[in-house]
């Protein structure tokens, strides 16, 4: 519904040092503990490091950094800042 | 209704402390328990049960500090006994009252689980963690809000500064606690009438137990099977959607949380968080120089302490079994005491400072919040293997000592992933194994060097790297043998950089080598015990031939040659105990590796722990002197003529045959009865132990047929 649009997009495409804001997470099993963590739509998330190779993403969330695998933050859909 | 117990006289409270991971839970327990902590194993499960007293005023408390958690959802093994020990079905282990510690800097996240508590109708206080952090950011956060809007006690504290700790105490001492229910109202997500149904079937005290039951209870192996299918059928009859009701909860508990933390957080300033350290740290090719590094500096520093207290285990244990020895009388009773069950408790010992240590300097890269970047760098390049990132911790613990490794293994939450890295760590190239390479490689490696390489060193690593890739390639092989219906997850919170707290570390130091030498010391005591009698005993008419001609040849030989006739007559009555019987009977099967059935002894006796093969072939090739210099060993084996060939029998094909059987085979009876002590059965530990044999038989018989 959103794909066209270039401000709106999946965590894992978020590009380095960006914020952006939660809209919504994606119907999975791991959606409850993406909850649980605090990833709830309307808060701001910011891309702070990548691990190479494709590997986990750190991303910074009030005061905490929350390290996810990429297919992990596909889940989380977001509009960029 | 839950302070009524049976005798109010004589019943110590139980107060359970609970919390999310890294808010400074257990810093508190310590601090409130100190050295008066005990650790259980909950039934069922590896997750350890931490208890302590705490002494105050007079009276005793109990403290249980349970795993931590996010929420009242079990997602791993740890979860499920914060989960199993709150339902209030379980009378034995429920605690009377229930402490929970926030990180100042995450209320919303603390709150979610402190909620799920409050409906769940505990007797509940919160302690605010981390204060000084919180203020150190400009974070102002009004406890007496929070304590209006959910009406339980709420203190504040600095753990790590042993601040708040006295209030704390007191909370306890007063029963200070608050207990309300009914933050959400659950009834309006779930259906009443099924809630009703659970809630007196169980006689329970409110519709969010009932909820948390219809959830979990199928789940729970505590729950009689009758009660779980009783569930079952309810959750059919109404085609109820648990999935849907659990993120419905969720939404609905962070939208009113959200609304208390923005009437009581206040920031004064936002600044960047980001944390410089993390800029190298966290680093593409930075990061991974750094934790070379670190590996680098923790296994000098491994090596090159822990030799010392382990030489000084291993001259006490041995002079203490001379002195008995010389107190007691002769016969196999003594016999049994000084070559049985002392090494054998020596044999225990001498780990612990490996594993203290190893554990020392794991609790350090933890407590610093360290570890979790390691688990961050290393998740991409563990997962084609079927392991985790969390893996890494375990397996580089394996260069030092397997045990601790299997040990540490279990923080990982995936069932599959933890099992491949339990069995797979054993195969990296531990400690003990050195004094059989370095003795292998001194009789067949020139002492040369090409260009820069010295030959020695280069085989010496070389056999390092072939258990790096024994672990990868058989984690490969496993990850497609073992199913799971697990989904494996990373989600890592990576904590703000702190100081290490000493006091945590030296309690997980001393935990960890109490657990090892109290559950796996058993294990090894029992086989180093069989092992005794069988190299001991063999058939009597034999043993007592030798040893009389022994004593005959003693009596006519001249006092220099003493220590050489008793060195063979020692020789030969291991040679013919049953040990020597069982080594003969597995010649044909080690024939072709290139073993003779005097090495067959060797690896027999040496399944107690590898570096026994030292000492076991410095006795069959009758030693004498001291077995601890390898000089005589070496010189004494190069000399060994195989009497059928004419040629020596520790070729460079034996040898090398030898060194890749060791790299492979278990030949550690320590971690058998760690692997099984962490997978609860015998089945793993088995299982392992003939992959690992079978593994370096082939592996073995290869090197032997292309070099020989």
């Amino acid at each position: 519904m959103y794909g066209f649009h270039p401000m709106f997009m999946t965590a894992e495409k978020m590009p380095l040092s960006r914020s952006a804001i939660i809209r919504e997470i994606s119907d999975s099993p791991l959606k409850i503990n993406l909850m649980e963590l605090g990833f709830l739509p309307g808060k701001k998330i910011t891309l702070d490091h990548t691990a190479p190779g494709g590997g986990p993403m750190a991303f910074r969330m009030e005061d905490t950094l929350l390290a996810l695998r990429k297919s992990e933050a596909a889940l989380i859909q977001v509009q960029l800042l | 209704m839950t302070e009524s117990p049976t005798h109010p006289l004589v019943k110590t409270p139980r107060i359970a402390i609970i919390g999310n991971p890294n808010v400074g839970k257990s810093t508190i327990f310590n601090q409130l328990t100190g050295l008066n902590q005990k650790i259980g194993n909950y039934p069922g499960v590896t997750v350890d049960k931490k208890t302590g007293m705490m002494n105050f005023k007079r009276n005793t408390y109990e403290i249980v500090d349970l795993p931590g958690t996010y929420s009242l959802y079990p997602n791993s093994e740890d979860e499920i006994i914060a989960h199993r020990v709150l339902n209030q079905l379980n009378t034995k282990e429920k605690p009377d009252y229930v402490l929970m510690v926030i990180d100042s800097l995450q209320l919303s996240r603390g709150l979610f689980l402190a909620t799920q508590l409050i409906d769940m109708g505990l007797n509940l206080a919160l302690v605010l963690n981390m204060a000084d952090l919180a203020t150190k950011r400009n974070i102002e956060i009004k406890g007496f809000e929070i304590f209006k809007a959910l009406g339980v006690p709420i203190l504040s504290t600095d753990a790590r500064g042993e601040k708040g700790l006295d209030q704390i105490r007191e909370l306890i001492h007063q029963r200070n606690f608050g207990n309300t229910s009914g933050f959400i109202a659950i009834e309006e997500i779930v259906d009443k009438s099924l809630l009703q149904n659970v809630k007196e079937h169980f006689n329970l005290q409110n519709f969010y137990q009932a909820y948390q039951l219809l959830r979990f209870g199928t789940k729970d192996k505590t729950i009689s099977a009758e009660n779980r299918s009783w569930i079952n059928h309810q959750l059919e009859d109404q085609h109820f959607d648990l999935d849907a009701a659990q993120l419905e909860e969720t939404k609905l508990r962070y939208k009113k949380i959200t609304a208390i933390v923005e009437k009581t957080v206040v920031r004064k300033e936002v600044k960047n968080q980001e944390s410089s350290i993390d800029k190298i740290l966290l680093h593409p090719v930075f990061g991974y120089a750094v934790f070379a590094a670190i590996l680098l500096l923790i296994f000098q520093a491994i090596f090159a302490w822990s030799s010392v207290p382990m030489d000084f285990i291993d001259g006490t244990f041995a002079q203490f079994a001379g002195k008995v020895s010389e107190l007691l009388p002769g016969g196999p009773l003594s016999s049994l005491i000084t070559e049985g069950i002392i090494p054998g408790i020596g044999g225990v010992v001498i780990f612990i400072p490996q594993i203290a240590m190893l554990f020392g300097f794991l609790a350090i890269l933890e407590d610093t919040g360290y570890m979790s970047r390691v688990v961050f760098l290393m998740d991409r390049w563990m997962r084609p293997f079927g392991l985790h990132g969390k893996s890494i911790v375990p397996l580089v613990s394996g260069v030092a000592c397997a045990i601790p490794g299997v040990m540490a293994a279990r923080n990982i939450g995936n069932w599959k992933e933890k099992m491949i890295t339990i069995l797979v760590t054993p195969l990296m190239s531990c400690s003990a194994r050195l004094p059989v390479y370095v003795i292998l490689i001194g009789l067949v490696v020139p002492d040369e060097s090409i260009g820069f390489i010295n030959l020695r060193s280069f085989a010496l690593f070389g056999l390092y790297v072939l258990g790096v890739v024994g672990v990868l390639g058989t984690a490969f092989i496993l990850k497609i043998i073992l199913k799971t219906e697990e989904k494996s997850y990373l989600m890592v919170e990576l904590p703000s950089y702190r100081r290490p707290r000493w006091k945590d570390v030296g309690l997980t130091m001393y935990n960890k080598s109490k657990t090892f030498v109290t559950e796996a010391g058993k294990v090894i005591l029992a086989i180093s015990v069989i092992l005794w009698v069988l190299a001991t005993y063999g058939p009597p008419s034999k043993m007592d031939a030798i040893r009389t001609a022994g004593q005959e040849k003693l009596a006519l030989a001249p006092e220099s040659e003493h220590e050489v006739i008793e060195a063979e007559t020692s020789s030969l009555l291991l040679e013919n105990s049953f040990i020597g019987v069982m080594g003969r009977g597995i010649e044909p099967v080690i024939r072709p590796l290139g073993y003779d059935w005097k090495i067959g002894i060797a690896l027999i006796a040496s399944f107690a722990a590898r570096e026994v093969f030292v000492s076991t072939i410095a006795t069959i090739y009758s030693i004498g002197g001291d077995p601890e210099d390898d000089l005589t060993i070496r010189q004494k084996l190069d000399q060994q003529i195989n009497p059928v060939t004419g040629e020596k029998v520790f070729n460079t094909a034996t040898a090398f045959s030898l060194m890749i059987f060791y790299a492979f085979a278990m030949q550690c009876m320590s971690t058998v009865a760690v692997v099984y002590r962490e997978t609860k059965g015998w089945k793993w530990p088995l299982i392992q132990t003939t992959y690992m044999t079978v593994l370096a038989y082939l592996a073995a018989f290869i090197t032997y047929q292309i070099l020989s």
